[in-house]
């Protein structure tokens, strides 16, 4: 009672003088936009970095200079990206400070040593991005190249380590070690128990794994604008290919991410059984359905970009017949995933269903169902993602045949195993059901892992059945990729939105009451319009970024007219994009 | 080129404006901080007020009845010249205050009907509370009238419940046996049985042979609805409130035990 | 007959009646084929039909332009119409009926209607952390139902099928079903206790919190004014209830849904808790 008491207290006097003032849309207002637009922002930053890497690795070891070019072409643009990422940041430090001065010295006072350290890495990193920029030509050959490497993994490493600060911070919001009050730490309670609470680690995976998604999606917009604005073929081809590789790093990374969101989920309902109720069957539910939709929409594009794609690619024909029944599969698991449990229904459609939940669409509404329609969808797209690999290739190696049949036999089986448990599910109680997730998600990865490995031997050596023409992609495919950042970046939005949702009314789950008149959580609508506000201006300053970068590019050009990167260097590199860059070879 | 570019914000601007209307179509639901109802007997009037008309709103139902149509008096407008409910509880039984007629209403809503309607409010502490329901009272007098209600009332209320004709608390155990509920019941005041008890009604000895068990549980329920022979200058005196303190079970119960003792 | 056959090659007329097949399975299909095989069914809420035709138009633009020559061949008939000359009458009568359809659609939203406006009940709300039951204060997280640990089992059942039948048969009924005889009066609905959509993804704690606190005591989200459910710890011991949440599970034949153990309890277990049980994001409302 003694906590309870002091809380209700402490709400009564403490208003006063705690929270500031902002014109428009309001103290929280304003700091949803900061705080968004600048995670946004970083997450451009972390994931581009990542992508740059990668990318520029795979050039060293394959000798492949369109490689070098793209990873250098983003670079560029992460110059211009990391000060807007220091702007917003600085915007949010003053909103919060300003707005919400009480809930800030709270947390200055338990943080300052790590908030001490984030500067100085912040100015470190800084530091290795300019060296890892404006050093690009300087060591471009030979140790040279693996030392400019190593900026670039360093790079990442210091931004990581941003990252990683900045969630222990937001973090302990949701989920505060036992005993801190409004007070600050109780004693024995250190700085790091704080950083390192509950669901710090599960956030740090997801964060890390969505920055990469993130990374690729945005790399894939940029060469989408270029492959629409290009005057040459070959700037076409480029770009073409561009638009490929990062539509394969973001849908190839985001097939991990739920399962990293089903983990931070879990541990968020282990920290606390009414935070992960109203976040999953509480006020929170509905938002699920929206999410539902949004990623139906990536999904269906991402597969629809590669069924377009299969168009240049000489031997694809034999599988485009195929491509109608897997679109089948993916709108009939859209529509299980996105049925509601608790339907919208007038009075009369009420007492006909006899209850909220239609008799027989119910079996869709539970979670048996949805996970299984995820673990489908998913299938399903690294279906895609094969015949897509294969599509102009002849193996030559003796056991093809049998190959492919184990590979089908592994698809095959997945999906029994997917489907088994998902019908067992409606038999069994609710612990016991929320296990075959494990089974149901294993299968999945176990037959992605099984039929790469098998892939990756099945083309070894094999022969061309053409080339792949680069370039010649209907317009459609690109505004695929659009929507496929938009709807990511929109995501993005609005599963911060449910991750600080779901404190409520607390700025510290159960230490920090929000005594604010913005305490309340708001509907989805009004987070709707705060999430699409933020989107579109994180997007119009991408576009104003991407703009720049195109414009150092003409610069750099009329001085030094370069040769290279143009041209597509005819050969297996580009007959193989599938395998570029995960394996490697 | 710029053909493009406009295709291109098009596109943004029509998934963002599609994701927008998606949220926008399922009914809103904002989560509201929860109120600390602690009506202690600190409580001020403004805030009894206040949350009172929130109940008179929403948990309490009462607008189902009161203000629609003609199942029930309107309260919070004026009602045939009388005013508001504030400005004519105050005289509407005679010898009861304002917010004890209130309290009364709310409480036992059989004790007084107005004139002209029928007798069907439910007891309204079925689902609110003590604190819920004094802060309705004091809602209903700030309608035209002064709000007495104070913490004192609420405190006072609490321990009163076991008077009260609904059984609430403890007082409400579950045994089956009819001796046992003789005395927990507080039969044993009046009625004699096997030589205990006291001797204001009848005795309980041989009752089967005089009373049917219809005309028993009719007794137990409706104690006016006949009195024994020899003790009218006792009618009245049984409390008419056992049909709302036995279950069914237990005047079943009850009943056949004291229609078999022949 | 050849005709018919070219007719239905071509991508246009597949899109259509595609759009024609999936909207009767989604309203008349849903509706009518499970009774065939004796499962219930009800006809889709409108709001549900709308989200799946968006899908399915999704679906349906994605075949016919996945294909270049057939988004070719797609898109010549609505060419044809917007153009060719022998097609004016066509493209005139398009020009009435659409502006016609869209403004009778306009006007079908925005007529006044007498509909009591739509609520988003959430069925299984989130519960506080801790309760007052009776002047007592509760700590519902981890709160196991103490009768399991004390007495005789078949005693705790028996005492909790009387508190059934004598307090909740009338609304919830006589096989847990949430068909009791007032239960058609009611909406929301009775509990149905034996679909596995209830108290079967719930905690026993749950249950006990909304037995005792009833309608009234649900949050904002649980629109509380819309439920019927009476507060039973005005009229129900502490014992009773948690004997006639022990009689649902029961009777009803689920198990309660276990609590997480903690992260501290997993590294290291004590003998007295039950072994960490594997727990997912899900509990409440499946949604």
């Amino acid at each position: 009672m003694t906590p309870m008491l002091a809380l209700l207290q402490q709400a009564v006097t403490d208003t006063t003088g705690a929270y500031g003032h902002f014109p428009g849309v309001g103290g929280r207002g304003a700091v949803w936009v900061a705080a968004e637009v600048h995670l946004m922002f970083a997450a451009f930053v972390l994931g581009v970095p990542m992508f740059a890497v990668i990318t520029e690795l795979i050039g060293i070891v394959s000798k492949d200079e369109k490689y070098d070019k793209l990873s250098h072409e983003f670079t560029r643009l992460l110059v211009f990206a990391y000060s807007a990422t220091a702007l917003w940041g600085a915007m949010l430090l003053f909103a919060l400070t300003t707005l919400y001065p009480k809930f800030w010295a709270h947390m200055t006072k338990i943080f300052s040593v790590s908030m001490w350290i984030y500067v100085s890495l912040f100015f470190v990193e800084s530091f290795t991005l300019y060296l890892y920029y404006y050093g690009w030509e300087r060591w471009q050959f030979g140790r040279g190249k693996w030392f400019h490497w190593g900026l670039g993994v360093l790079l990442n490493v210091w931004g990581t380590t941003v990252m990683l600060i900045a969630n222990g911070w937001l973090t302990y919001m949701m989920s505060p070690p036992t005993g801190a009050t409004a007070e600050g730490l109780p004693k024995g309670v250190t700085m790091w128990n704080a950083i390192a609470n509950a669901t710090w680690i599960p956030i740090n995976i997801h964060r890390l794994i969505a920055n990469a998604v993130f990374g690729g999606a945005i790399v894939a917009a940029y060469a989408a604008y270029r492959f629409l604005a290009a005057k040459t073929p070959e700037e076409r081809a480029h770009y073409d290919w561009m638009g490929y590789v990062g539509n394969f790093i973001a849908i190839s990374t985001f097939i991990v991410l739920p399962f990293a969101g089903y983990w931070l989920g879990r541990e968020i309902y282990q920290y606390n059984q009414q935070m992960g109720i109203t976040m999953m069957g509480g006020f929170m539910s509905w938002l699920w359905i929206v999410q539902a939709v949004l990623i139906g929409v990536l999904f269906l594009c991402a597969n629809y970009y590669l069924w377009l794609g299969m168009a240049r690619i000489p031997g694809a024909e034999r599988f485009v017949p195929y491509t109608k029944w897997m679109l089948l599969l993916l709108i009939v698991c859209w529509i299980a995933w996105s049925t509601p449990h608790t339907m919208i229904a007038t009075r009369d459609e009420l007492v006909s269903m006899g209850g909220a939940h239609h008799p027989f669409l119910n079996v869709l509404g539970v979670m048996s169902a949805k996970n299984t329609a995820v673990n489908l969808m998913i299938l399903t797209t690294f279906l895609s993602f094969l015949i897509y690999r294969r599509a102009n290739k002849e193996s030559v190696v003796p056991w093809a045949r049998t190959g492919t049949l184990i590979q089908g036999a592994m698809f095959v089986i997945a999906a029994a195993v997917v489907l088994f448990y998902g019908v067992y599910g409606y038999f069994v109680e609710a612990i016991v059901r929320i296990g075959f997730s494990v089974y149901q998600v294993g299968a999945v990865l176990m037959c992605i892992l099984g039929v790469s490995i098998i892939d990756a031997f099945i083309g070894r050596g094999a022969r061309s059945r053409g080339e792949i023409r680069w370039g010649q992609m209907p317009e459609r495919s690109q505004y695929a990729l659009f929507v496929l950042a938009v709807t990511f970046t929109w995501l993005m939005g609005l599963m911060g939105f449910a991750r600080s949702g779901i404190r409520q009314h607390w700025h510290v789950w159960e230490v920090m009451r929000d005594t604010s008149p913005d305490a309340f959580t708001p509907a989805l609508g009004y987070a709707a319009n705060m999430i699409s506000l933020c989107v579109l201006i994180f997007l119009s300053l991408v576009a104003f970024i991407f703009w720049l970068g195109g414009l150092a590019e003409r610069a750099s050009h009329a001085v030094a007219p370069e040769p290279h990167g143009v041209a597509i260097p005819p050969g297996i590199a580009v007959a193989r994009p599938g395998a570029a860059p995960v394996t490697g070879d | 080129m710029w053909k493009t570019n406009l295709k291109v914000l098009a596109i943004a601007l029509l998934v963002v404006g599609f994701y927008t209307t998606v949220a926008h179509i399922i009914p809103q639901l904002q989560s509201e901080v929860p109120e600390a109802l602690a009506l202690g007997s600190g409580v001020t009037p403004e805030a009894l007020v206040a949350a009172g008309e929130k109940i008179y709103n929403g948990a309490g139902g009462c607008t189902a009845c009161h203000g629609l149509g003609t199942r029930a008096p309107n309260l919070i407008t004026d009602y045939k010249g009388q005013g508001a409910v504030g400005a004519r509880c105050g005289t509407r039984k005679p010898g009861m205050a304002c917010k004890a007629y209130l309290y009364e209403s709310l409480t036992q809503p059989q004790a007084y009907i107005v004139q002209g309607f029928d007798p069907i409010m439910p007891d309204m502490r079925k689902q609110l509370s003590d604190d819920q329901i004094w802060a309705a009272v004091a809602f209903l007098e700030s309608q035209g009238g002064e709000v007495d209600v104070t913490g004192e009332d609420i405190a006072k209320s609490a321990p009163a419940k076991g008077a009260a004709p609904a059984p609430t608390g403890p007082a409400m155990t579950a045994t089956l046996d009819p001796v046992a509920l003789y005395s927990e019941k507080g039969c044993i005041g009046c009625h004699q049985m096997d030589g205990k008890g006291g001797a204001v009604g009848p005795s309980w000895d041989h009752i089967g042979s005089r009373r049917s068990a219809a005309s028993i549980r009719r007794k137990i329920i409706d104690p006016k609805s006949d009195t024994t022979k020899g003790f009218e200058k006792f009618a009245g005196m049984m409390p008419a409130t056992f049909g709302q303190m036995l279950t069914a079970a237990q005047l079943e119960a009850l009943v056949t035990f004291l229609a078999n003792k022949k | 007959m050849t005709r018919l056959r070219l007719f239905l090659r071509h991508p246009f007329w597949q899109a259509v009646l595609l759009l024609v097949v999936s909207y009767l399975a989604f309203t008349v299909g849903v509706r009518y084929v499970p009774p065939l095989f004796r499962v219930a069914s009800a006809p889709v809420p409108g709001s549900v039909v709308l989200q799946y035709m968006f899908i399915a138009i999704v679906g349906i633009l994605i075949f016919v332009s996945s294909d270049e020559l057939r988004w070719r061949t797609f898109k010549q008939p609505l060419h044809a119409t917007l153009v060719d000359q022998d097609k004016r009458w066509l493209r005139g009568g398009l020009l009435v009926a659409v502006p016609v359809l869209l403004g009778f659609a306009t006007y079908q939203q925005a007529r006044p209607k007498v509909e009591a406006p739509i609520q988003l009940r959430s069925i299984h709300p989130a519960p506080p952390g801790q309760i007052t039951f009776r002047g007592k204060a509760m700590q519902l997280s981890g709160l196991e139902n103490p009768l399991r640990k004390s007495g005789s089992m078949a005693d705790h059942l028996r005492e909790g099928k009387r508190v059934y039948y004598q307090n909740c048969i009338a609304c919830h009924g006589d096989r847990l079903d949430g068909a009791g005889h007032y239960a058609h009066g009611f909406s929301p609905a009775p509990a149905n206790f034996s679909d596995n959509g209830t108290i079967a993804q719930l905690t026993e704690s749950y249950v006990f919190w909304r037995v005792a606190k009833g309608g009234p005591g649900l949050p904002r989200e649980g629109t509380p004014w819309n439920s019927a459910m009476p507060v039973w710890e005005n009229y129900l011991t502490e014992d009773e209830i948690w004997s006639v949440v022990m009689f649902l599970y029961d009777q009803a034949g689920w198990q309660p849904r276990r609590w997480e153990a903690s992260p501290e309890e997993r590294k290291n277990p004590t003998g007295a808790k039950q072994p960490a049980a594997p727990n997912a994001p899900k509990a409440g409302g499946a949604k």
